[in-house]
């Protein structure tokens, strides 16, 4: 698995992918650096080929607004409305590329923002990890998961 | 870490939910057993850590195992001791009758591999696993949701069946149950196989199988450190490395007839609806899986509660910044349930360029299953009282509100790079066949062609079963392992 070494985020890259991706997650910028920085961390553990996919992805999702929208800027330079646009024309684009590629950034980065403490805890849940109570049992699991354990044993 | 050596009976190729069982049963037999397994060995600080984590740890190529043809689709495969069994939802289905006629029968094996027999290894398995009903606690608002669905519209359905001892609910089997109330194999036949002698070795890939004068003798393969290794097998080779790498190590080894070992790839494909309540179903609490309609498995596909978690969830999700926030601002309330597929589709695998090449596209007759399915799941969303459905289909409707936003799901796009789908079912890449001309093993899961070597895992069916596979996969790996307990030395 750790054939991916060499593909990663440089500090650079890492703040501009936190611009764009705040703006397709709709997250602060305290978020969205977290989430960009696990991208980083994810480009690195993955293997080889889907880093470099990956990795390219995030370079034309950065760099393409002069095709896309027609502003020859990086897309964490573009203002608020424009880089909504921007984005947009990923994600409806008529190409299946186009849109199967902005639909790799944005999964990898839902695996990060899903796991992100803040935004577990805006919906009440528990943490990605699981929290064990001394004896090993799993804390916060369903209300009716005594009772239906209770049946299962015997069910079994 | 240990490392293998030496020389046993049988050496026993992946320790998943074919390569457990096997190699259990040849111990029980007596025989000297060597289980390899490619993947780690699953600690308990391994369980329970997040969609990410386990992927990373649990799951072949890091999750990102695709199929490529017309779309990308993703195969999710285990990738640890105990293999897919350790990752999967915990769904045990006996193979009914039709799917054991139309596997078996129409290649002229029904005799071979009788139902009765496949019924007496079912009871035994399911003893060895605590196979038991769902219990109503932990159905969890999903399947409740889909039952009352089921219900009103007049589908067959039921509480699924699962391998689970006293869950406890956290609707994390996909990341290895935390608690490991799961019963998956690393947790019930692995262990039970080493207390009857047979020798597993981690972090183990078997690369190649040898054979001197028509007879495999043993395998060579390299470990997790990059050590080669050998082991000599005085009877035979179990393969059971999964519809995916049995095929490859077939072909690294050149064993099989050549056209077949890795043709005729299957699978069931599957896509997911998810539909939003007024109250909440908090999908993290319940089983993870625990209800599903097969009123239309005779049409070719079947429904069941998938519970994703949020990390998965707002992936399909149209839209972002502020839109995707008002959709994902839902979850609490949402309801995700799947359609899966039997599909008649072949793809194939093969080594390809940065390692394994599955080449697959569903052909339109499954597009036309899936497309019907997810409509059944708007509709059965609606009748359980959702305000609204998200179809997930790529130029169809965003969202689905009243029974009049249904009837344009018929017009849904059945070219599947509109759809978001996925596999976790994998076959017929070393299919059964009375003859070398029509596949890879004999009705004696016996590779043609070489003596010694058997495949005891998905790549063996010859069709798809439209059923959840593990049970069927480890009846058919206790039957042959049974059988293959008395081959002689070479």
């Amino acid at each position: 698995m750790g054939v991916g070494r060499s593909v990663g985020l440089g500090r650079g890259a890492e703040r501009r992918l936190a611009v764009v991706l705040g703006a397709m997650l709709g997250e602060p910028a305290g978020i969205a650096e977290d989430v960009a920085a696990f991208f980083g961390q994810y480009l690195r553990r993955a293997p080889l080929l889907a880093a470099v996919g990956l990795r390219l992805m995030v370079w034309a999702l950065e760099w393409l607004p002069v095709v896309f929208v027609g502003r020859p800027l990086p897309a964490s330079a573009l203002g608020p409305e424009v880089l909504a646009r921007y984005l947009g024309r990923w994600a409806g684009a008529r190409s299946y590329l186009v849109r199967e590629g902005f639909f790799l950034v944005k999964m990898v980065a839902l695996l990060g923002w899903g796991a992100h403490p803040a935004v577990r805890a805006r919906y009440g849940m528990p943490g990605v990890a699981v929290v064990r109570a001394p004896g090993g049992a799993v804390v916060g699991t369903a209300e009716g998961a005594v009772a239906g354990a209770q049946q299962g044993t015997e069910g079994s | 870490m240990s490392h293998a050596e030496g020389s046993c009976d049988f050496v026993v190729v992946g320790s998943g939910a074919g390569g457990a069982t096997a190699a259990m049963i040849l111990a029980e037999a007596g025989r000297e057993v060597v289980l390899l397994e490619e993947g780690p060995a699953v600690r308990d600080e391994d369980r329970g850590l997040g969609t990410s984590e386990a992927f990373f740890r649990l799951f072949r190529a890091g999750g990102t195992q695709v199929a490529v043809g017309r779309s990308v689709i993703p195969v999710l495969q285990g990738r640890c001791v105990g293999g897919t069994t350790v990752v999967n939802g915990a769904i045990v289905w006996r193979m009914p009758e039709d799917v054991h006629a139309r596997c078996f029968g129409a290649i002229g094996a029904a005799e071979a591999i009788p139902l009765r027999e496949m019924e007496r290894c079912f009871d035994r398995i399911e003893r060895d696993h605590a196979v038991a009903v769902t219990p109503e606690g932990l159905l969890g608002r999903n399947g409740l949701l889909m039952r009352g669905a089921a219900e009103k519209l007049g589908l067959e359905g039921h509480v699924i069946r699962r391998n689970v001892l006293a869950c406890q609910g956290s609707s994390r089997c996909l990341e290895a149950c935390p608690s490991k109330r799961k019963q998956s194999v690393e947790q019930t036949y692995v262990p039970r196989a080493v207390a009857r002698g047979a020798r597993l070795y981690a972090g183990h890939e078997v690369r190649h199988i040898e054979v001197q004068g028509g007879r495999a003798v043993g395998v060579q393969g390299r470990d997790a450190e990059g050590r080669a290794f050998r082991v000599t097998a005085r009877r035979g080779v179990v393969v059971a490395a999964s519809a995916v790498q049995s095929p490859l190590l077939l072909q690294r080894s050149g064993l099989g007839p050549r056209g077949q070992v890795g043709a005729h790839f299957m699978a069931h494909p599957a896509a997911a609806v998810s539909g939003v309540y007024r109250d909440e179903v908090k999908l993290w609490q319940g089983g993870t899986q625990t209800y599903e309609v097969d009123h239309f498995r005779q049409e070719g596909f079947k429904l069941e509660t998938a519970s994703l978690p949020l990390e998965l969830a707002g992936v399909r999700m149209a839209g972002f910044g502020k839109v995707f926030q008002e959709k994902i601002g839902d979850y609490q309330r949402t309801a995700v349930w799947g359609v899966q597929v039997r599909a008649e589709a072949e793809g194939k695998v093969r080594r390809g360029l940065g390692g394994t090449s599955i080449a697959y596209t569903p052909e339109a007759r499954d597009m036309e299953r899936i497309r019907r399915g997810a409509r059944v799941l708007c509709e059965m969303h609606l009748a359980a009282g959702a305000t609204h459905v998200y179809p997930g289909v790529h130029g169809g409707p965003e969202v689905v509100r009243s029974e009049a936003d249904l009837r344009a799901l018929g017009e849904l796009p059945l070219d599947p790079r509109a759809w978001s789908l996925i596999i976790s079912h994998v076959f017929g890449t070393c299919r059964m066949s009375r003859d070398a001309r029509g596949g890879v093993v004999g009705h004696d899961f016996g590779v043609h062609g070489v003596k010694g070597v058997w495949v005891v895992d998905a790549s063996i069916f010859a069709t798809t079963p439209g059923v959840n596979p593990q049970h069927s996969i480890m009846a058919l790996a206790m039957l042959a392992a049974e059988r293959i307990a008395e081959e002689r030395a070479g």
